[in-house]
């Protein structure tokens, strides 16, 4: 056993005072940005990566991916007990769960939650861990074809297979692509698009970008419905001990585990976050009741709070951060907005995560691995008993919250340049990241796009210049064949469902569901 | 998934007093800003100084690539907001996801109820004034921060952005916009050894 030999060293690493102590400032604020609407954990790992690099890389990553997994931790207590999911992975959670809640089940609902979410990060973690050297195996066998394929798959999986509207994905690909090219060509010197401005030069800073996109926009957006929106639900009373019962336990466990089996997969695919399979475990869950139902077995609870509706979601989301981790090291492939930003993170410090990253960085790697066991089970501690202490985040005002976001904004991006320039860098993508959150341009394929779109090209113009211009090479393994193969096999399931989709609401009375589309 | 579930949107009817034709065509803005950097990066591109024996495929191939792409889906965009117009400016993209229907279908309606404040209402207006105070603010900040100083400047900024929010109690804010730049400055230039300007604050830290 390899893999457990590495795994115990990891640990060795992990558990010394400092890094405990980063990781559960990591958990902290994860959970944290995961209770309050509006913050995700995206937004956090943007805004701590200028302060991180004061750190050494292997508190630093500790820090950093404790947080990615308090996110996932944290978003299901305000979708709980205020009926408002912390991010966007608690919608599925939110439904069946503010109705348990209602019901006065709302321990129940938080306590399965944090165990269905323990349970999906376990795992996935654990199957990482174990079958790293399998990933590595493969991803030794790519070559500049084969990344190239990889990018192309990442960038047309997050933007046109999985987000809401093929074409505004596609934009939201290419302003990333374009916001990449800036700066000096690499391969050959070649200065492109920098308007002779010398600060641009090395292309726009990864932080002034994360940070413009995701928190200045954010505040803009939230600033131009601020005198519009009502406030907060108010929140429901907890009462009663989160145990769950023995009844709950065997209607949970296998819930749990069936979430686990959606989330995995979709770590690995770049779909831009954890909605799908938080959703696809729901309605299987929903499926099952109704099917038990007609069998004359439990009684349906969907619609009036079901715990299965609470546990399979939770731990298909947080599954999904596992493998997204194994992906990010092991194959250099970010499948999340914040996957990319901590794929930038590996790059600030001159590591390139792929294959390599376990031989050059090898202490590192195992020691954020083990950190990530350690990380669940603090996140397990702390939301378990403690979640309503949580919620109580939610009566920080709204002013206070996003002026506090603006000053850590400036903050990062002045302090990771100490250039001017960053900031109207800043203000400008800023209003970019505004815009495209008021047209309901995805955010995930821009920060793709930012930090493949290098190794894009690099590896495709390495390639072309191996096979001489001859474009074939770049379909000349099973790889890179097999890539574009589950590529357009995705496009056509994609389409083939919309085209059923459309149908069936033209069927149906035109507009019944509009309300809940538009 | 079923997405474009907006084709079932029921457009406006004519009868009623008819909006411009701008009405949920200002989506148009963004095509057409997305074509202007695609006609910026052709520009470019063809402008760009290229070091003589770079090996093919050189700096512009890749960019070319780009300038394609984008013009492609500059215009994709404008004749999808043409066909179709009529999204309310969009709510959270909370919304947006669950709108992705489940397998189960009427899961959609509790969900946007629930992630959502932009759900059935109708839209809620882009408030600028708000923006532009917290505009402002930024703008006013990073004018301000090296002549004044980090303390003076990300208080102001504090201030600016929670008036904006709608904070009234000035007094209040004033002092926790203060001590909350001074605790930053504390914390991250005494701790991890950030530079931040001192401004007119210098000779004390």
């Amino acid at each position: 056993m390899d893999a457990l030999n590495h795994l115990l060293t990891g640990f060795s690493h992990a558990l010394t005072p400092e890094n405990l102590l980063w990781a559960l400032l990591g958990v902290l604020l994860g959970t944290a940005v995961g209770v309050l609407p509006g913050l995700g954990s995206s937004m956090a790992v943007a805004l701590l990566l200028p302060i991180t690099f004061q750190l050494d890389p292997t508190s630093a990553f500790i820090m950093l991916a404790a947080v990615y997994y308090g996110g996932l931790f944290g978003d299901s207590t305000a979708a709980i007990l205020m009926n408002t999911p912390g991010q966007s992975s608690a919608i599925a959670t939110t439904i069946e769960g503010y109705k348990m809640a209602r019901r006065g089940r709302a321990p129940q609902a938080l306590a399965t939650a944090a165990i269905g979410a323990f349970i999906g990060a376990i795992l996935s973690t654990s199957l990482v861990a174990f079958f790293s050297p399998a990933i590595i195996g493969l991803a030794l066998r790519f070559g500049p074809a084969e990344y190239f394929a990889l990018a192309v798959f990442a960038f047309i999986a997050t933007s046109a297979v999985v987000s809401q509207s093929m074409v505004r994905g596609l934009v939201a690909l290419g302003i990333g692509l374009s916001i990449s090219l800036v700066g000096i060509d690499s391969l050959s010197g070649a200065e492109r698009f920098t308007l002779g401005i010398p600060q641009l030069f090395e292309g726009f800073s990864i932080i002034t970008i994360t940070v413009a996109l995701l928190a200045i926009g954010e505040v803009l957006h939230v600033a131009a419905r601020a005198h519009t929106d009502d406030g907060h639900e108010s929140m429901l009373r907890r009462s009663g001990t989160p145990w769950l019962s023995l009844a709950d336990l065997r209607r949970t466990l296998p819930a749990w585990l069936r979430g686990t089996v959606f989330g995995v997969p979709f770590g690995v695919i770049p779909s831009g976050g954890s909605e799908i399979p938080t959703f696809l475990a729901f309605g299987t869950e929903k499926k099952l009741a109704e099917r038990r139902a007609r069998r004359g077995g439990r009684e349906n609870e969907f619609g009036k709070g079901a715990i299965e509706g609470v546990a399979a979601p939770e731990s298909a989301g947080s599954a999904t951060a596992g493998t997204a981790m194994g992906a990010l090291l092991g194959l250099g492939l970010p499948t999340s907005g914040t996957a990319a930003i901590m794929l930038a993170a590996f790059q600030q410090y001159g590591m390139q995560p792929g294959p390599l990253l376990f031989e050059r960085n090898g202490d590192l790697v195992w020691a954020l691995l083990a950190s990530l066991f350690i990380a669940s089970v603090m996140l397990l501690i702390l939301n378990l008993p403690f979640a309503p202490l949580w919620a109580r985040l939610l009566l920080i005002p709204k002013p206070y919250l996003y002026a506090g976001i603006t000053v850590f904004s400036v903050l990062g991006v002045y302090a990771a340049s100490s250039a001017m320039t960053d900031l109207w860098f800043m203000l400008l993508l800023g209003l970019v990241g505004f815009m495209m959150r008021r047209y309901d341009i995805p955010l995930a394929p821009v920060l793709i796009a930012v930090i493949l779109g290098p190794v894009a090209e690099s590896e495709l113009r390495r390639a072309l210049a191996v096979g001489q211009g001859d474009v074939t090479v770049l379909f000349g393994s099973a790889i890179s064949v097999g890539l574009y193969a589950v590529l357009l096999l995705g496009g056509v399931i994609v389409a083939v469902n919309r085209i059923r989709a459309r149908r069936r609401a033209t069927a149906t009375v035109p507009g019944s569901k509009a309300g809940a589309a538009s | 998934m079923t997405t474009d579930t907006s084709t079932t949107t029921p457009a406006p009817a004519p009868a009623a007093a008819r909006p411009g034709w701008w009405q949920g065509r200002s989506e148009l803005l963004v095509a057409a800003l997305v074509i202007a950097l695609a006609a910026f990066l052709a520009f470019q591109t063809a402008a760009m100084h290229v070091p003589p024996g770079v090996e093919s495929p050189g700096p512009r191939f890749f960019p070319t690539l780009v300038t394609v792409f984008m013009f492609g889906v500059g215009i994709a965009l404008a004749v999808q907001v043409i066909r179709r117009p009529a999204r309310p400016a969009a709510g959270a993209p909370a919304a947006e996801a669950a709108a992705q229907t489940t397998p189960g279908g009427d899961a959609d309606a509790d969900a946007a109820g629930a992630g959502a404040p932009a759900g059935a209402a109708p839209a809620p207006r882009t408030d600028w004034k708000t923006v532009s105070i917290v505009v402002g603010s930024i703008v006013v900040f990073i004018l301000l921060l090296q002549p004044v100083g980090w303390i003076v400047s990300a208080a102001l900024l504090f201030f600016g952005v929670s008036y904006a929010m709608g904070s009234r109690r000035t007094l209040f804010d004033i002092v926790l916009s203060l001590v909350f730049s001074s605790v930053i400055q504390l914390a991250f230039v005494a701790g991890l050894g950030l530079i931040l300007p001192a401004g007119v604050f210098g000779g004390i830290f």
